[in-house]
């Protein structure tokens, strides 16, 4: 018999199977970067030299951390799935059995599949600096936009986990993320500036977790500046309501 | 003795609508090999799911080790092992990862952790096969890796659903012999669901058939097999009237057909009454030529309490599962 401690290994231990995973099969980071890639270097020099947006300066440097962001949340908002998977595999009741609180199991899948997708981080802001985007050699900025990045997807994985204990079929589950992903990135300052949006969606992106990720990316990683107190208190708040909401409903994919 | 676990009353009952169990009552002495037998749907893994605290049961309650498995659930979670009927590892990890992120997750303290695992692999045969993917893995490694993964956290009660599910002969023996080396070297209970026959006749010490629901019997192997009647004995002999004259002198044996030169006869055990038979009938001068001997199995037991049999219908699985997928959407 194993005396078990009130200690966070599992949460890592969770993270940790997820690196590994990726060790073993890394194509799919490459793959899922490839659309964000296509975004900035063609979409945002296409419009950089029409100068749609004349107030916000460089616009490939403009977009760089949105297309980071909407990279990101694309796969944490899909990792939902892996818990449907787990849940038709004996995986789920495995957890379920063991020493672990079953908030541990939210908390750790959101951390996993927070660092899964905050994989986009790298790949997709090395290819913005290659056609031109200029982003900060900060070493601090640089490592706390990741740390930003992943705590805000933990959010967004955990949206995901609530999203998959409630429809509990692949199907419902693909159709409704397939519904909310691009809506959450139109109505998000990840594009464009909020000033020019029409008053409704504007209303829409202060109410949207991304806007305010985006919005401390830029100012880690463009103006290259900490003041991100504002951004960071929002996206805690979406971050802790919605890994509350996942733990609340997870009792809901068991039976 | 001390019971492993207690099971009594128990209603489950999912979405309001299947009563997928209707009233069980079990008891597991502990250091025992307990086997649930019973068809595609009976509740076994509804029950094994309660047992193992991840469903709440409706009525009654179960005990494991005494505690209590709602309100002690915590407690319950430190004692068990658990090898769900689905796979439970992460195909695209190795098998090493597989049980170095379990052991994590259990809590195996960091100073002992890689050794234990090691040992686990090195006692299941997994060895060689360490690491690789999983997902390259056989039927029979994947059982293996599982029960390594159950009995690496040294657990006083092993909760096994279906362990040799789909499995071929060969695959099935060799699970079964490292289940029973794992009893023998950590003294460990185990609690096992099936729907085959002859594995519950073969290792388990005491048996519950369970049907829609409800335990229709328990008892040892032999003890439900004397239900089936006992076993049949066809004997084709030299001299019938001398044959049947020996064996009416014998309590334990029951003719039940004789035809022309052959006598049929009714005995419990077969195998340790048919010797001390054959020595009777030969010192009264009888030749037996042939002898034919039909064993009464659980089966037979089964088909005579519930009119049905507990072997699997093939080609009922696909159904099955289906319509259960039906139910999880609720449609
Ligand atoms: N999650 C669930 N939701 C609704 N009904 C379920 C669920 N799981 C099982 N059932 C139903 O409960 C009954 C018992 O199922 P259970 O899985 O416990 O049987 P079983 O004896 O393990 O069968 P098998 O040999 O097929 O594994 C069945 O009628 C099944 O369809
Ligand atoms: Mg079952």
């Amino acid at each position: 018999m194993v005396k078990t401690s009130f200690k966070l290994t599992p949460i890592f231990a969770m993270a940790e199977m997820e690196l590994r995973r990726l060790r073993h099969d890394p194509l799919e980071i490459v793959t899922r970067a490839i659309q964000p890639i296509l975004w900035v270097a063609v979409f945002g020099t296409v419009m950089a030299r029409v100068r749609a947006f004349p107030s916000v300066g460089d616009y490939v440097t403009f977009i760089a951390p949105g297309v980071v962001l909407q990279s990101s949340t694309f796969i944490a908002l899909a990792y939902g799935i892996m818990l449907v998977f787990e849940r038709e595999s004996g995986i789920l009741k495995k957890l379920l059995s063991t020493p672990i609180p079953r908030s541990y199991i939210v908390l750790g899948r959101s951390l996993a599949g927070a660092i899964r997708a905050s994989t986009q981080y790298v790949i997709v802001l090395a290819s913005a600096a290659a056609v031109g985007a200029r982003i900060t050699n900060n070493p601090i900025n640089l490592v706390l936009g990741y740390l930003i990045l992943t705590y805000s997807c933990m959010g967004f994985t955990s949206l995901s986990i609530l999203i998959a204990s409630a429809l509990k079929t692949r199907e419902r589950f693909m159709g409704i993320i397939g519904a909310i992903t691009m809506p959450l990135f139109f109505a998000s300052n990840a594009l464009y500036p909020l000033e020019v949006m029409p008053p409704a969606i504007q209303a829409l992106s202060l109410i949207n977790p991304l806007t305010y990720t985006v919005s401390a990316l830029r100012t880690l990683l463009v103006v290259n500046t900490f003041n991100i107190l504002n951004d960071f208190l929002a996206i805690t708040a979406f971050v802790v309501v919605s890994i509350a909401a996942a733990m609340k409903t997870l009792n809901r994919i068991i039976e | 003795m001390n019971k492993a676990v207690e099971v009594k009353n128990v209603v489950k009952v999912y979405g309001g609508v299947v009563r997928a169990l209707n009233g069980v009552d079990l008891d597991v002495d502990e250091g025992s090999v307990y086997a649930l037998l019973g068809p595609n749907g009976a509740g076994k893994t509804t029950l094994i799911r309660v047992m193992t605290t991840q469903l709440r049961p409706n009525e009654g309650y179960v005990k494991v080790f005494g505690y209590d498995v709602v309100n002690q659930a915590s407690k319950v979670r430190e004692l068990i092992g658990y090898v769900p009927q689905e796979v439970s590892l992460w195909s695209d990890l190795t098998g090493y990862e597989n049980l170095l992120i379990y052991a994590k997750i259990y809590g195996i303290p960091k100073d002992v952790r890689k050794r234990v695992v090691e040992e686990v692999l090195d006692f299941m045969g997994l060895k060689e096969a360490a690491n690789r993917l999983v997902r390259t893995y056989s039927g029979g490694m994947i059982r293996r890796l599982e029960i390594a993964s159950a009995v690496m956290v040294k657990p006083k009660l092993m909760v096994l659903d279906e362990p040799t599910i789909g499995l071929d002969p060969s695959a099935r023996k060799s699970v079964w012999e490292r289940i029973i080396s794992c009893k023998k070297e950590f003294g460990v209970t185990v609690f096992f669901a099936t729907h085959y026959m002859d594995e519950a006749d073969k290792y388990a010490d005491r048996i519950s058939l369970m049907s829609s629901g409800k335990i229709i019997t328990s008892g040892t192997p032999e003890e439900l097999k004397a239900l089936a009647g006992g076993d049949k004995v066809l004997l084709k002999v030299s001299n019938v009237s001398e044959t049947l004259s020996t064996l009416s002198k014998l309590n334990y044996v029951v003719v039940s057909k004789v035809n022309n030169g052959e006598v049929e006869f009714i005995v419990n055990r077969s195998a340790e009454a048919l010797p001390k038979v054959l020595k009777e009938l030969m010192s009264n001068g009888v030749e037996v030529d042939e002898i034919k001997i039909h064993e009464a199995s659980l089966d037979e037991v089964f088909i005579k309490l519930t009119g049905r049999s507990a072997l699997q219908e093939v080609g009922r699985i696909k159904e099955v599962i289906s319509a259960r997928r039906m139910i999880r959407r609720g449609g």
